[in-house]
């Protein structure tokens, strides 16, 4: 398996990818026209042709029968183009000490607080390939690529994780605040938000602070809850220190994670080393490995065992990241440190 | 006859029993002996100062049977609401939300606290027994507060206003507050009404949301009381919106209940009552029913009378209506119909 940046020949399988995906992965909608700009997009990107503000690295996961089967994307930054908006949960404390009155009311704060920070988004895995590495290898080969090119990005990485919704799609944090002030359902809003339509419908929204205490307590009760589906993404990306600093989704509340980009396990562990073909043994750890190119940017997982600056790897992995013995790449374990000690 | 005066010191054991049966929610009566003899002596002093301006003064009036000398009824008259400490109340408006690229546009409602209307003169108080509600004493106790209004222009401010008691349910409990106060002061309803006719209104401006509450997030109970009258509060609310007060956009920030509003020169009571001069005589020939007042300060009276009155002609009253408003041959007088 290697990620490597989308090309155009991509598209029938990504169309079939996003298909499996269904409604709730909305910036990859499954429309042929947008799909085919979004990667005309990326390949521009790769190639220096775009602005930061307009960048967007989207990768995929290749097999060894150069199927795609996995998609993961990462853009330049947020909110330079048109704002950013997210809720901050914050606090309101009304108190009469005369009075012995303390009430703590927790209040959404609209902010544009991540404006410049990049996104990792849109990440998607076929069914039937959630086994081994390739979940993690498609999550944080964006870190790595990250690391490598950090003069791209933003000073944090964040992730908006969906947020809790029913069978149906429906978000009981939208139904107690949002559709108020849009009057459609959380689906319609969401799709015309995958079509880039988020910040008009930011703008919609009031700019005062909310009091979640006027909320359903369904809705308060899902503020900050990541929907079970993004489970396995949400811990991946925990383990490499992203942490929940109270920013949430306007629509749904699902939380928005972040970390500075230079903390990062696998920014800050990951090291350049010389490549060496050779045999790391039945014990060797698996490690992320970059070939350290933009364009032709290829990062896999496979065992290595590094020797002083060299890491050895085996053929076929050398020949994944199209490099010869000698080339330079940047490399990390896979694991953190926590997890090498529990998988052993 | 029933008479409106000015409240006495002696009144104090009858007002406590006029304050224990009023509705909550008329949070200038309190139930408590200081804090009513304090509102009775305060009342003293602002009748008998010297105004130049409209300040902190509370005018108290009560309604007296004159054969009983019971009680009936009271009302009062601030001459400035929020002198010292802001008078709060929530502003319902809408917030326009507005996207010209996905063609939406619609008005939110919501309310905000506000101090718009401190510096108007406030009519508040008013309680009345439950057996003469909808009489003509209850024009008397509420209109004749206007007559007096009128008479003292000095002492008051350009307009008028009042806060008519909202929705309440026969336990006390109201869905406005429950929905939203409740959530900020930790109280029940009929508790945060208590303290705020007894303690300083402060802790208002310490508990208040200071942010805006949009109206679609509150539950359909609570939207449904906003501007809503408690049954009790019907007739203040009709007396004075015949006289020509409006509703607009404020509300209270309890219970939800509307504010009215007029100024001075668009209420009927003090545009069209007329001077006159008091004559002692028969009344037989009535043909009327009128309000009339003494327009005095300290000594001011205002009864409701049939009378035959023609306007510029000297006012002819009964020996007991003399008597009841405390006026001989020449006093001037002050005539509305009822």
């Amino acid at each position: 398996m290697i990620v490597r940046p989308v090309q155009i020949t991509d598209l029938p399988a990504l169309l079939a990818l996003v298909r499996q995906a269904g409604p709730g992965f909305t910036t990859l909608p499954a429309s042929e026209d947008r799909l085919a700009h979004r990667v005309r997009w990326a390949q521009r990107t790769f190639a220096e042709q775009v602005e930061r503000a307009d960048a967007d690295y989207l990768f995929v996961l290749e097999d060894d029968d150069q199927q795609v089967v996995g998609v993961s994307a990462l853009t330049g930054a947020v909110g330079l183009r048109e704002p950013w908006y997210n809720y901050r949960v914050g606090l309101t404390v009304s108190a009469s000490p005369d009075l012995g009155i303390r009430r703590q009311i927790p209040t959404l704060f609209l902010n544009n607080e991540m404006t410049g920070q990049s996104e990792i988004c849109s990440l998607f895995l076929r069914h039937d390939q959630r086994h081994g590495s390739n979940g993690r290898l498609l999550s944080l080969a964006r870190l790595l690529f990250a690391a490598e090119f950090a003069h791209l990005f933003g000073e944090k990485l964040i992730a908006e994780l969906r947020g809790s919704a029913d069978e149906q799609g429906c978000s009981p944090f939208w139904d107690s605040l949002g559709r108020h002030f849009f009057k459609m359902d959380f689906n319609h809003a969401d799709h015309l938000s995958g079509l880039g339509s988020k910040s008009f419908i930011a703008e919609l929204m009031p700019r005062q602070p909310l009091y979640t205490c006027l909320l359903t307590e369904q809705a308060q009760a899902v503020i900050g809850k990541a929907h079970p589906n993004t489970e396995p993404a949400l811990k991946i990306l925990t383990a490499e220190g992203f942490t929940h600093k109270g920013y949430i989704d306007i629509f749904d509340a699902g939380p928005v994670i972040e970390a500075p980009l230079s903390k990062i396990r696998t920014v800050r562990d990951s090291q350049a080393l010389s490549l060496v073909i050779g045999t790391p043994d039945d014990q060797a750890p698996v490690w992320l490995i970059h070939n350290r190119r933009l364009e032709n940017c290829r990062i896999t997982a496979a065992p290595a065992r590094r020797v002083g600056n060299s890491l050895i790897v085996d053929r076929l992995t050398a020949k994944r990241l199209q490099l010869q013995p000698g080339n330079s790449v940047r490399a990390v374990p896979l694991l953190n440190q926590q997890q090498q000690a529990a998988a052993a | 006859m029933l008479v409106l005066r000015p409240v006495e010191l002696t009144d104090l054991p009858q007002l406590q029993r006029l304050a224990q049966e009023s509705l909550v929610g008329v949070t200038s009566l309190p139930d408590d002996t200081e804090r009513l003899r304090e509102r009775i002596l305060d009342s003293c002093a602002s009748f008998d100062k010297n105004v130049q301006q409209h300040g902190p003064e509370n005018y108290f009036f009560v309604l007296e049977d004159l054969t009983t000398r019971r009680l009936a009824g009271c009302s009062e008259i601030l001459a400035t609401a929020g002198f010292g400490e802001p008078f709060y109340s929530l502003r319902n408006r809408h917030f326009t939300s507005a996207s010209r690229e996905l063609n939406i546009e619609h008005g939110v409602p919501a309310l905000s606290l506000c101090h718009d209307l401190s510096g108007h003169t406030l009519l508040r108080g008013f309680h009345i027994d439950a057996a003469l509600v909808r009489t003509p004493s209850s024009e008397l106790l509420s209109r004749a507060r206007l007559m007096f209004i009128a008479a003292h222009l000095p002492r008051f401010a350009e307009a008028v206003i009042t806060e008519i008691v909202g929705f309440s349910d026969e336990e006390g409990r109201s869905p406005f507050w429950d929905a939203l106060g409740k959530h900020f002061f930790d109280l029940p309803y009929t508790e945060a009404e208590r303290l705020c006719g007894l303690e300083s209104r402060t802790f208002l401006a310490e508990l208040m949301p200071q942010y805006p509450i949009y109206v679609p997030m509150l539950p359909q109970t609570a939207r449904d009381c906003i501007g809503r009258i408690h049954p009790d509060g019907q007739e203040a609310f009709d007396i004075l919106e015949r006289e020509g007060f409006e509703t607009n956009s404020y509300i209270d920030l309890f219970d939800g209940g509307p504010t009215l509003y007029a100024r001075l020169a668009n209420i009927r009571t003090i545009a069209q009552s007329q001077n006159g001069t008091a004559t002692p005589g028969s009344t037989i020939d009535a043909r009327g029913r009128y309000l009339v007042s003494n327009d005095s300060l300290r000594n001011y009276r205002a009864i409701v009378a049939d009378l035959d009155y023609t306007a510029g002609q000297p006012v002819v009253l009964s020996a007991e209506m003399c008597e009841a408003l405390n006026v001989t041959d020449g006093s001037p007088i002050r005539v509305i119909a009822l």
